[in-house]
């Protein structure tokens, strides 16, 4: 039944807040469990559900209406302490908003599917022993008291609602609907997000910082035409590399200002993505029979929305392993003289143009040994590779997709994909992922991302006089050696680097530079990072680090190998930037042989 | 497939006058129908790009979109030839991308009755690709070869840059 709603902009408008209300329930109601005596967070809790009941019985959604208002009768018991807070009760609410999502989800899409939501009512029911006129009756009480507030509060929003419509009660549902509004005007600072992706709140403080930005760039466009026909009718001709200083100075200034304000609006918190975590957490140590505390520290650190979009799959599979291969069951964690409890800790961070995201357990760790029996028990390595590996090469080993260090495939894991999307996902942001294990302690993954993807900051460098700019958020360092100090070891010339040994690479000939004929024996090596393996680039110089803006190069010429893109230097001509996955990534099979003959 | 718009317009009445900028390549004239020209500018910085094919002379940046530069010498097969002062820059919009071409020379706007407008001979002497041609025109003193740029790349081609280039 396609939906027959007249006024577009108010169905939009339910939609969204229906979406950012539910989202903020699931959070919600796992925090309820933990703490059942907080009578605050209950009545936001039931002030959502009624939110959406409301608003949806007011627009004739009757399915919506039918779960929200059974929903909203068990949660009002709970409310009044008839009923106590038990995990059978939040399965079977969580199931219900579930439920609610879906219904909500078909209305998105502009078709109502007839949907099975007796079953689901019929578990809401026994937790209702009243009867239901009765309940009936509790629930319109708070719908009076509720209205009153928020009518007074928008009386502006009301007006219109009710003049749409004849019916006088029709006013108080409208404000109803409204509701949110004056609770979500703080949050909205904070870049509150629905779950389509194609519009963006923007703070109205911001965007007039925007606008006061822009002025002054017009303003000091207008210095610099006023500079130039000064200068051209020869009036003081002496002054005008002064002037003219001064004006790069301050373009300089608004520009960077117009940059970070722009970008600022691109940004979104990191809780976007962090707050579906809890209720995954629950779910899953209930499925697992573990006990689990899911301590969120940094959800307010903002990132780019692109790299929100991207982060979440890897964040679930990182936390799934966590919790699966991580955290030992309760009994085994006292015996290892533990509290019965595990930890897995969240977080997020800024640090200098980065974000660092890390994932940090409690638990048994990874033991090396058992990563490189599996790893050769499935032939994804050789004894010979084993031999030559470093602790920190055979952890790498996890990321190989096929490797599981599960005996039987379960619904949560044993498919060897999970780390596979966790190093695809990271590679694609340009991100760098390192381990951290202690066996018996736990384990730690640390998510270094770059903040944006649309302006980077990147090292310039020249190979046999071609310039390349590489993304600096995959340097880890650069170095000036002589050429007298690579090995050769297998066909591939090799660096040694203090305790390690690095494979090079030389961008002159991957990218078939032609020789400049330069005989110095010294050159520079950049060493980067791709996900967890590293890799020395050889360069004929480095020219410096500047900010630059990704551009495109157009469909035609996508996808080479090694070019992430290109950019505009400041004399109008293009640099190519290197795009580190894809070389490392194009040598994925010598990858491992050279790690091996490392 | 026939340059769209050209079939439109012989549907509509046969006879219309079309407009070709005409362009010089090793002493031979060439035409291109003046719709698909978006700019003709001089030869800028060409930033080559490492392993793409032998005719992708490298990108510019025009106004600050990043375009690629093919060399239709090189594309047609023709002998290699040093930039000049006449040498241009022909951006298009070929496929629904801009792209620029090189060529030897711009000379004119020419206006000609689609009717002069005749079938490709079966052998072409020159490296091009019999499949760009979309016809001769062969007028008193001077041979115009027609062409399509949106069949210069073959559908092989076209995937091959859209993978692995």
């Amino acid at each position: 039944m396609p939906i027959d709603c007249e006024d577009q902009e108010l169905l939009e408008g339910f939609l969204a807040e229906t979406t950012e209300l539910l989202e903020k329930l699931d959070d919600d109601l796992v925090s309820l469990e933990k703490s059942p005596e907080d009578a605050e967070l209950m009545n936001r809790i039931f002030r959502s559900i009624h939110t959406v009941k409301g608003a949806s019985s007011f627009l004739g959604f009757d399915l919506l209406v039918k779960v929200t208002h059974k929903t909203e009768d068990v949660l009002n018991r709970l409310r009044k302490g008839e009923l106590v807070v038990t995990p059978e009760i939040m399965d079977v609410i969580l199931e219900a908003v579930d439920l609610v999502k879906t219904l909500v989800a078909d209305i998105k899409a502009g078709e109502i599917v007839e949907r099975d939501i007796e079953s689901t009512i019929a578990k809401l029911v026994p937790f209702l022993s009243m009867n239901a006129t009765e309940a009936t009756v509790l629930s319109a009480a708070p719908k009076a008291e509720e209205s009153a507030p928020a009518a007074s509060a928008q009386p502006a929003a009301a007006a219109p609602a009710a003049a749409q419509s004849a019916v006088p009660q029709v006013a108080p549902a409208a404000a109803k609907l409204k509701e949110p509004v004056p609770q979500k005007a703080a949050p909205a600072a904070k870049g509150e997000e629905l779950a389509d992706n194609s519009t963006v709140r923007v703070d109205v403080k911001r965007l007039d910082d925007l606008m006061n930005q822009v002025g002054e760039l017009v303003l000091e466009r207008n210095r610099m035409i006023q500079l130039h026909s000064d200068y051209q009718s020869g009036l003081d001709p002496n002054g005008f590399s002064d002037d003219f200083g001064k004006l790069s100075k301050r373009l300089n200034f608004v520009t960077s200002e117009l940059q970070m304000q722009v970008l600022k609006m691109r940004m979104l918190p990191v809780e976007k993505v962090f707050k579906k975590f809890p209720r995954i957490v629950r779910n899953l140590a209930r499925d697992l029979g573990k006990e689990v505390d899911l301590q969120i520290f940094g959800e307010e650190t903002e990132l780019d929305r692109s790299v929100v979009d991207e982060i979440g799959d890897p964040l679930i599979h990182l936390i799934r392993n966590a919790l699966d291969h991580g955290l030992e069951t309760p009994d085994e964690r006292v015996a290892a003289g533990k509290p019965r409890m595990g930890t897995v800790m969240l977080s997020a961070a800024h640090e200098g143009n980065q974000i660092v995201i890390s994932i940090k357990d409690n638990g048994r760790g990874i033991n090396p040994d058992k990563i490189a029996q599996k790893a050769m028990d499935k032939g994804l390595i050789t004894e010979e590779q084993l031999a030559t590996m470093g602790s920190r090469e055979i952890l790498e080993l996890i990321f190989l997709p096929g490797f599981s260090t599960k005996e039987q495939t379960t619904d949560l894991s044993g498919r060897g994909v999970g780390m596979d999307v966790v190093r695809t996902n990271i590679r694609k942001l340009n991100g760098i992922i390192e381990i951290k294990n202690e066996l018996g302690h736990g384990s730690e993954f640390i998510l270094k991302l770059p903040l944006t993807l649309a302006i980077i900051q990147s090292l310039l460098v020249e190979v046999e006089r071609e310039v390349y700019s590489i993304p600096l958020a995959s340097v880890i360092e650069t170095m000036r050696v002589d050429q007298k100090e690579f090995h050769m070891i297998g066909g591939q010339e090799v660096l040694k680097l203090r305790d390690s040994v690095l494979p090079l690479l030389r961008l002159g000939r991957v990218f078939s530079c032609a020789d400049a004929g330069n005989d110095r024996s010294t050159c520079y090596v950049v060493i980067v990072g791709v996900a967890e393996k590293r890799v020395g680039l050889v360069v004929t110089r480095l020219l410096g680090q500047q900010e630059v803006a990704i551009k495109s190069l157009g469909k035609f010429l996508a996808n080479l190998p090694g070019i992430g893109g290109s950019t505009i230097m400041g004399d109008g001509r293009v640099a190519l930037i290197v795009d580190p996955m894809g070389l490392i990534g194009g040598g994925e099979g010598t990858g491992v042989r050279k790690s091996a003959a490392a | 497939m026939q340059t769209t718009a050209l079939k439109v317009k012989s549907e509509e009445y046969a006879g219309e006058l079309i407009q070709l900028v005409s362009f010089n390549l090793e002493n031979e004239e060439y035409g291109i129908n003046v719709l698909m020209v978006r700019e003709i500018i001089r030869m800028l910085n060409i930033t080559r790009v490492p392993n793409t094919p032998h005719y992708v002379e490298g990108v510019i940046n025009l106004r600050g979109k990043v375009i690629p530069i093919i060399s239709l010498r090189r594309k047609f097969d023709l002998p290699e030839a040093d930039y000049d002062k006449r040498t241009r820059i022909m951006v298009m919009e070929v496929v629904g991308e801009m792209m620029g071409f090189i060529v030897d020379e711009v000379s004119e706007v020419i206006r000609i009755s689609e009717k002069e407008i005749q079938p490709p001979p079966p052998v072409v002497s020159s490296g091009i690709d019999q499949e760009c041609m979309a016809g001769v025109i062969n007028q008193a003193e001077r041979l115009l070869v027609l062409l399509d740029l949106e069949r210069m790349f073959t559908a092989d081609e076209r995937r091959m840059f859209s993978s692995v280039a």
